[in-house]
């Protein structure tokens, strides 16, 4: 008996090991990236890879990695931790049984981090402006295709859940043009518009006279009816400048921080062939909520009538402070600025998953926590002996191990902007300086950020501008 | 002990040795001409076989004898231009225009004069030399073959998937171009069609 005990308690320990590291990574991070900016950040994440990560978060310790990297203006080494998480996130396509069965009986931390469907967007969205940012075309060209694989992958893995994605359809489409081949530069701007529409989120004006200029050209009239912008009212005059014998300045602005994912603790009671009925303070609103999972007693094979308490944990957004809302841009100085308009929202695109997910999130927290203390108050009985002190010392301990495995898998990737912004902006050929203020939510000056832009006559210069302050 | 607990410790037990131990790593040294595919990727064995088999198909045909005979049976100059990569993958174009520049070499049917790359710093070279080398040694500017005939061309991919399965179709595509006539001498191609499954669960 004392031997099945201790193997209980071990395995706990072992577990508890493996998986808490999701509770420190944000905090870990956030201060070097306070204090010494993007390389501090970096080098933290390279040294404490082991304890902040683990090889169960190997997509996510790539993924932070080349976002830092991005936001520095390291493309090359960005687009190279890209490529390490696209393939861990392709290995990881076939499922462990065991790892599956190892999160019933702990928590999800155990099982390998899969990506969240905006997460795998955001990467491809990154990385083709890696390309585009080291003047890589064929770089650019080659992940505009591979993206498209991988969004009719997503499509088919998880049909209901995946949304097109109109800006990384935009950026394809922008490749598209750079590349020279309009005509599949047209179908990707017609899909971007179809992508905004279909996840209710407005497609920017700017946007819509550059896809609006192109299908014109392009003679697909009937595409332009079907998207509704045959005669939508759009600054033309934008792409029409960016034609006349000029160039085009890109501007890809990061805005804030996204939020991130925060443990929801929630304790209450299990009525055995009843439901679960816990309720906790939620750490993004500050007030206690409830929730009410309907648990049959079949689903654990056990049969109706007692109580038991249980507390169950599950991820929930949790903002980030950041102060950076939006841009203003000037070139050479001209008075009147270019304000880049919102082309994703990445703080949305986790409430939607959240919101996606939460159904199997709670069917599994709570298949996971009944069993557990099912089991726990099984042990504590099997495990009684004539002393009272030795029982409750071992009530004690079967509830705090039982109740320490408990902990929501609050993986997210940490370093995504809150928003992500874009301006196209016409130019002369020639050398041009470029200042970009990013502003608050009033409109103050947080901080200005200074491109010197080599612009040639038909080519298009991209600039990043990483505020995610 | 109900069964039920036996059974929660036992599964406990197996999983935490399992979910928390690391894979051991096995290095064997293979031949570098081996035909190997772990990934179903483009892969070095891809861009060596094209590379021959395009370049062998392509002296074999009737524009060699024309052009020899042309040049009094001179060998024809040949010069590498751009190898663009159009696939979905990020492929090394460089290892694949080496290894076509090997097999048109070893052919010895062609003479083959340096890309406009090389000729960048064989040109850097020779005006160092000019300034720095001594009069016996260095070498003269003006003194370059001119190539007869340019190879480009482009490596393109078409892909196929449902679920676990994927049919990845690559198609390269090159080109052999008179430099002063522009005429086109020589097109080929080489198709490969690689079929990849893999299982959406595993122990």
């Amino acid at each position: 008996m004392k031997i099945h005990f201790s193997l209980l308690v071990l395995c706990s320990f072992v577990f508890i090991a493996c998986s808490n590291k999701s509770m420190v990574r944000y905090d870990a991070l956030s201060e070097p990236l306070k204090k010494d900016g993007f390389p501090g950040a970096i080098s933290k994440v390279q040294e404490e890879k082991e304890d902040l990560y683990g090889d169960n978060t190997l997509f996510l310790y790539h993924f932070d990695l080349a976002t830092l990297y991005h936001y520095n203006g390291d493309y090359k080494k960005s687009a190279a931790e890209f490529e390490k998480a696209k393939q861990v996130y392709e290995d990881l396509y076939t499922k462990s049984v065991t790892n599956e069965a190892a999160s019933v009986v702990t928590n999800d931390n155990v099982r390998p981090y899969r990506a969240r469907p905006f997460e795998i967007l955001a990467l491809y969205e990154m990385n083709i402006v890696n390309y585009l940012a080291m003047k890589d075309i064929d770089g650019a060209l080659v992940e505009a295709k591979a993206s498209d694989i991988a969004l009719q992958a997503l499509y088919q893995k998880d049909n209901d859940k995946t949304n097109d994605a109109g800006y990384l359809r935009y950026l394809i489409g922008l490749v598209y043009e750079m590349e020279g081949e309009r005509d599949n530069a047209a179908i990707a701007y017609y899909k971007t518009a179809k992508a905004y529409a279909e996840e209710g989120m407005p497609l920017p004006e700017e946007a819509k006279a550059f896809i609006k200029n192109t299908l014109e050209k392009e003679g697909r009239a009937d595409d332009l009816k079907s998207i509704g912008l045959a005669n939508a009212n759009a600054p033309m005059i934008v792409p029409m400048a960016a034609e006349a014998g000029n160039g085009e300045i890109v501007i890809i602005g990061y805005a804030g921080h996204s939020a991130i994912l925060g443990e929801w603790m929630l304790s209450g009671t299990y009525v055995r062939g009843g439901v679960l009925n816990v309720m906790g303070k939620n750490p993004q609103t500050g007030k206690v909520d409830g929730l009410t999972i309907p648990f049959p007693a079949t689903a654990v094979g056990s049969h109706g009538g007692t109580t038991f308490s249980v507390t169950i944990a599950i991820p929930e957004r949790k903002d980030v402070p950041h102060v950076v809302e939006g841009f203003e841009v000037r070139i050479d100085e001209k008075r009147l600025p270019y304000k880049p308009e919102v082309y994703v929202d990445n703080t949305q695109q986790l409430v939607k998953n959240l919101k996606q997910e939460r159904s199997t999130t709670l069917g599994r927290t709570a298949v996971r926590v009944i069993t557990r203390t099912i089991a726990a108050q099984q042990a504590k009985k099997a495990m009684e002996t004539d002393n009272i002190f030795l029982n409750l010392l071992t009530s004690i301990g079967t509830d705090v191990a039982a109740g320490q495995l408990e902990q929501a898998d609050l993986r997210v990737a940490l370093f995504l902007p809150h928003q992500v912004r874009m301006a196209r902006v016409p130019a002369k050929p020639g050398t041009h300086t470029v200042k970009v203020l990013a502003t608050n939510s009033y409109g103050g000056a947080v901080k200005e950020y200074t491109y010197t832009v080599n612009v040639k006559a038909g080519g298009k210069s991209v600039i990043v501008v990483p505020a995610i302050r | 002990m109900s069964k039920i607990l036996r059974l929660f410790v036992l599964m406990a037990a197996m999983i935490a040795l399992v979910a928390c131990s690391g894979g051991g790593k096995k290095v064997t040294r293979i031949e570098s001409d081996s035909v190997t595919d772990l990934s179903g990727k483009w892969n070095d064995t891809d861009s060596r076989l094209v590379a021959e088999e395009m370049i062998q198909d392509c002296i074999a045909r009737p524009w060699y004898n024309k052009l020899l005979n042309t040049k009094n049976g001179e060998l024809p100059t040949v010069v590498i231009g751009s190898v663009r990569n159009k696939s979905h993958e990020h492929i090394n174009v460089e290892t694949f225009i080496k290894d076509m520049e090997r097999a048109l070499i070893n052919s010895g049917k062609v003479d083959f004069v340096a890309n406009a790359e090389e000729r960048g710093e064989l040109r850097a070279e020779l005006a160092s030399q000019s300034g720095n080398a001594t009069e016996e040694t260095r070498k003269e500017a003006g003194q370059e073959i001119g190539a007869d005939l340019m190879l480009t061309g482009s490596l393109n991919s078409i892909v196929d998937q449902e679920g676990g399965e994927q049919v990845v179709f690559y198609q390269v595509d090159l080109q052999l171009v008179d430099i002063q006539t522009h005429k086109t001498v020589w097109i080929g191609d080489k198709k490969i069609k690689k079929y990849m499954s893999r299982s959406s669960v595993k122990m």
